[in-house]
Order: C-alpha cells, then sequence, then structure tokens
C-alpha cells in the first residue's frame, strides 16, 4: 500500500467509526487495521533519504535509472 | 568625265535606329516586361534589407499561403508581401491596425508594376505578435478541452518517484533536488534530459515525456527551467509541447521560471509553480506536516474507538496521546522507537484491554451499554470477555453520585 493509500484508508477508518451503529466486533477489527496503517505510515516517514537519478532508455525501449553524479 | 555618287546606303529600317538607345524614340521603344524588370534590378541593386516601420492595413492571408497587406504611415503606403517560406520566424499573422517594423528587400512586382516590399522579419509593437500566437495556441487547447479546470488532477501527498524534465546542467534540477532534500523523506528524483531552449528544445522535451510515460514510475512530473527571456521560454509556448504535457500519466507542475508570464505549459500543467524551487514545494509535503495529518488521524480514530467501547477506561485516552506522540518528530527519526510502540500500542488496543480482564456489557442487539440509562431491572444482556461471551441479567441499576 502506498503512504497515499494508507491515508485515505486511516480516513475511512475514523469515518466508520466515527458512525453509528457500529457492530462492536467490526469497531475493534477497524481499531486494529487503523493501528497497523499508523505504525507503516509512520515507518515510511522516517526513511530520510533523497535519491537522485536520472533515466536512461536502453536500445530495447526499457529503461533503467543511474544514480546522478552531481 | 562624271562621278557617279555611289547609292546611300539603305536607311536601316524606320524601326530600328542604330544610334538611339532602347526607349530613346517611338522606334527604339522597349516593351512593358523590359520596363518593369528592369525597374526591379534597378530598386533591388540599389536598396540593401532594411528595416521600415508603419502601420497594417488590409490583411489578406491568400489561400496560395503569402500574405499581403499594405504598410503606411501618414502620407504614403507600399505594398508589402510575406512568402509561405518567411513566416516560419514570425509567431503569428498580423492584425490590422498593428504599428509593425518589417525587415525585408524593396523589390518591384512585374505582372502589376508595382512595388513591393518583400518581408523576412515582422515585429509589432508591444511584442503583439506573440502575444497573438499565444492566443492562438490557447485557443486550440481550449477547444480541444485542455484548459478545463476540471482536467486537473490532485498531487498525491507523499510522492515517491519525482519525474524532472529539464536540462542536466541547468539552476532548475539543482534547485529541486536542493528544496527536495531539505523537506521530504523517501523521495527518489528522477531527472529525464532535454535541452530547454534553443532549435531542439521542442522535440526534446516532447521526447522526454513521453519517455516518462514509457517508463511509467513517475508518481508526478514537474517540467521546466529556469528563468530566462522570452526567446528562452518560447519553448514551453509551444503548442505540440503542451499537448505532451496534457498527455501525461502522471500529475504535472509545470515550472518555468517566469514570475510574470504565464507560459502555456503552465496552463495545461495540472498545476503551475513560479519556479522550479516552488514545484518542489508543491510536490512535496514537509515531514511535520504529514505527521500532523497522521496525528489528526490517529486521534480520531482513538478517540472514536473509545466512544464506541464506552465507559471511564482511560487507556484509550492514552492510548491517543501516544499515537500522537508516535507521530512526532523524534519518534519519526528514530525507527526503533516506532516499532516499539507499535508493540505497545498494540498492547493497550481494545482487543488487549478484554484480555487484561475487562468486559464489554452489550445489549441482545449488539449496541454496547455503557450507563446505567441502558439497563432496566431484569433486563437480559451479554458480557463480552476474552475468550467468549457471557448472558447476564441485570439485578439492579445504581447511577453513581
Amino acid at each position: 500500500m502506498t503512504f497515499e493509500e494508507r491515508l485515505a484508508r486511516l480516513e475511512a477508518i475514523a469515518a466508520e467509526l466515527e458512525g453509528d451503529d457500529l457492530e462492536l466486533a467490526r469497531a475493534l477489527a477497524l481499531f486494529e487495521e487503523g493501528i497497523e496503517n499508523l505504525r507503516a505510515a509512520s515507518e515510511e516517514l522516517a526513511q530520510a533519504d533523497v535519491r537522485v537519478q536520472k533515466l536512461v532508455e536502453r536500445v530495447d525501449g526499457t529503461f533503467r535509472t543511474v544514480d546522478a553524479s552531481e | 568625265m562624271t562621278r557617279v555618287e555611289a547609292p546611300p546606303p539603305p536607311p536601316v529600317s524606320e524601326f530600328f535606329d542604330s544610334n538611339a538607345y532602347p526607349g530613346e524614340t517611338a522606334q527604339t521603344a522597349v516593351t512593358v516586361s523590359t520596363l518593369t524588370q528592369t525597374a526591379r534590378d534597378v530598386i533591388e541593386g540599389a536598396f540593401v534589407p532594411i528595416w521600415v516601420r508603419g502601420e497594417i492595413t488590409d490583411f489578406k492571408s491568400h489561400r496560395n499561403g503569402h500574405w499581403y497587406f499594405c504598410m503606411r504611415d501618414r502620407g504614403s503606403q507600399i505594398k508589402c508581401v510575406v512568402w509561405n517560406r518567411d513566416q516560419r520566424s514570425i509567431p503569428a499573422p498580423p492584425d490590422d491596425g498593428m504599428q509593425i517594423a518589417a525587415y525585408g528587400r524593396l523589390t518591384v512586382y512585374p505582372t502589376r508594376g508595382e512595388m513591393q516590399f518583400a518581408i523576412t522579419r515582422l515585429e509589432a509593437e508591444g511584442d503583439g505578435l506573440r502575444r497573438k500566437a499565444l492566443e492562438i495556441t490557447r485557443a486550440k487547447l481550449e477547444a480541444d478541452g485542455l484548459l478545463d479546470p476540471a482536467r486537473k488532477r490532485p498531487l498525491p501527498r507523499h510522492p515517491r518517484v519525482i519525474a524532472v524534465v529539464t536540462s542536466l546542467d541547468g539552476a532548475a534540477l539543482h534547485d529541486i533536488v536542493a528544496v527536495v532534500r531539505r523537506r521530504a523523506a523517501g523521495v527518489r528524483i528522477v531527472a529525464v534530459p532535454a535541452s530547454v531552449q534553443g532549435d531542439n528544445a521542442r522535440e526534446e522535451i516532447c521526447y522526454a515525456l513521453d519517455q516518462v510515460n514509457r517508463w511509467g514510475k513517475a508518481d508526478i512530473v514537474i517540467v521546466g527551467r529556469g528563468g530566462g527571456a522570452h526567446e528562452d521560454l518560447s519553448a514551453f509556448n509551444d503548442e505540440r509541447v503542451a499537448r505532451a504535457v496534457a498527455a501525461c500519466a502522471a500529475p504535472t507542475i509545470s515550472a518555468v521560471g517566469h514570475e510574470i508570464d504565464i507560459s502555456i505549459c503552465d496552463l495545461v500543467a495540472d498545476h503551475r509553480a513560479p519556479t522550479p524551487s516552488a514545484a518542489a514545494e508543491t510536490a512535496t509535503r514537509t515531514r511535520a506536516e504529514l505527521r500532523s495529518e497522521l496525528r489528526d488521524l490517529s486521534s480520531r480514530v482513538t478517540a472514536a474507538t473509545q466512544s464506541l467501547i464506552g465507559g471511564g477506561d482511560q487507556i484509550l485516552r492514552r492510548l491517543g496521546r501516544e499515537v500522537a506522540t508516535n507521530a512526532s518528530s523524534h519518534v519519526l527519526h528514530r525507527h526503533a522507537s516506532v516499532k516499539q510502540l507499535a508493540a505497545r500500542l498494540h498492547a493497550l488496543s481494545p482487543l488487549a484491554t478484554l484480555a487484561r480482564g475487562y468486559a464489554i456489557a452489550r445489549s441482545d442487539g449488539g449496541a454496547t451499554l455503557s450507563s446505567t440509562d441502558a439497563f432496566a431491572k431484569g433486563m437480559a444482556f451479554d458480557l463480552v470477555v476474552r475468550d467468549g461471551v457471557v448472558s447476564a441479567r441485570t439485578e439492579g441499576v445504581e447511577k453513581s453520585a
């Protein structure tokens, strides 16, 4: 799941939890899923590196990326 | 003896007097063609190409592809032509009433016997032609729906791959990298080289954008260059470049590096940034922004869960605070702590709460009974405990003071 998708999922989970008439079991499951998403999103956010690369097209039309020497 | 005079030489014909130059006498009159062609030779020989200024009237774009019009001032006028092949360097056909400066060669059009100014370069006052060319391109793109605000796509909140179509040695790439380094985490910047000025810029930008599409891994595409003079930005006003930007599979940010003028590229792209640095800022959230977004979501999730579970259990409230702390700065910089915290969160989840000996009272319908108001003497209800459900009956109800 991408960071975007996790945020969207968390949004949906929060909205559902805030709604009425929620089965308890469902609420608990949503909560668990929410915590898992928060954890994963936090981890992704903690990755600090920024890579700079260059796109190179091969003769056969496929691509590779090479690190740019700054 | 009478000398016999030799007879005089017979007159050459009346019409061919050998001593008169062509056109001197009626007998030596030249043809109209000779006249106009000679005039042309003389005029063309007498004038080097020059710049002439005046106002345009009677502009016509003939179906043979050439442009015809008059240039005039208060006292005089001259017929003008711009041949089809010379129009390429002129951004757009001029309009009647435009004040122009035109560079060309004075000649004579023999067929009509008229003087004619054959123009190869043309500039309108106030950059009028370039603006007109922009309007024409803009109108075409608009007619195709490419400027429709509904086409504009939102940018992903946290892109992982940002493709940058620009010159490798230009300031734009450098600026973008600097900003992304400062702000965002876990981002890959993939430069896709293209000249951004000069004759090849249009083709190269279109080609680079096509490469990005075929590669297919970019979350955001930034196309642009640093600031420059008018001429330098012309590739970004090109119709084909604009169409290539519109055809991008990923959301686009145009950064043409000119605060004042808006380029055609800017209009077509999903987002416009005044400079490459600003584009990088638009493309990425700061970690603080993302953190606060996560914090809000975690508060909502925990608060909602807490209110569902009900009761005076403060654990979830604490949990909410801890998730919020989790998303705050120091933890995010330290992976280990995040993991540790996640483990603690798990231990504190409502399921774990049940495991520690709490029970949840539930009505037959499944609603959580969190207040004395929900009970009546004799009413049957369920107790959800760690490993199952217990059927229970209300013996009495007593509200705490």
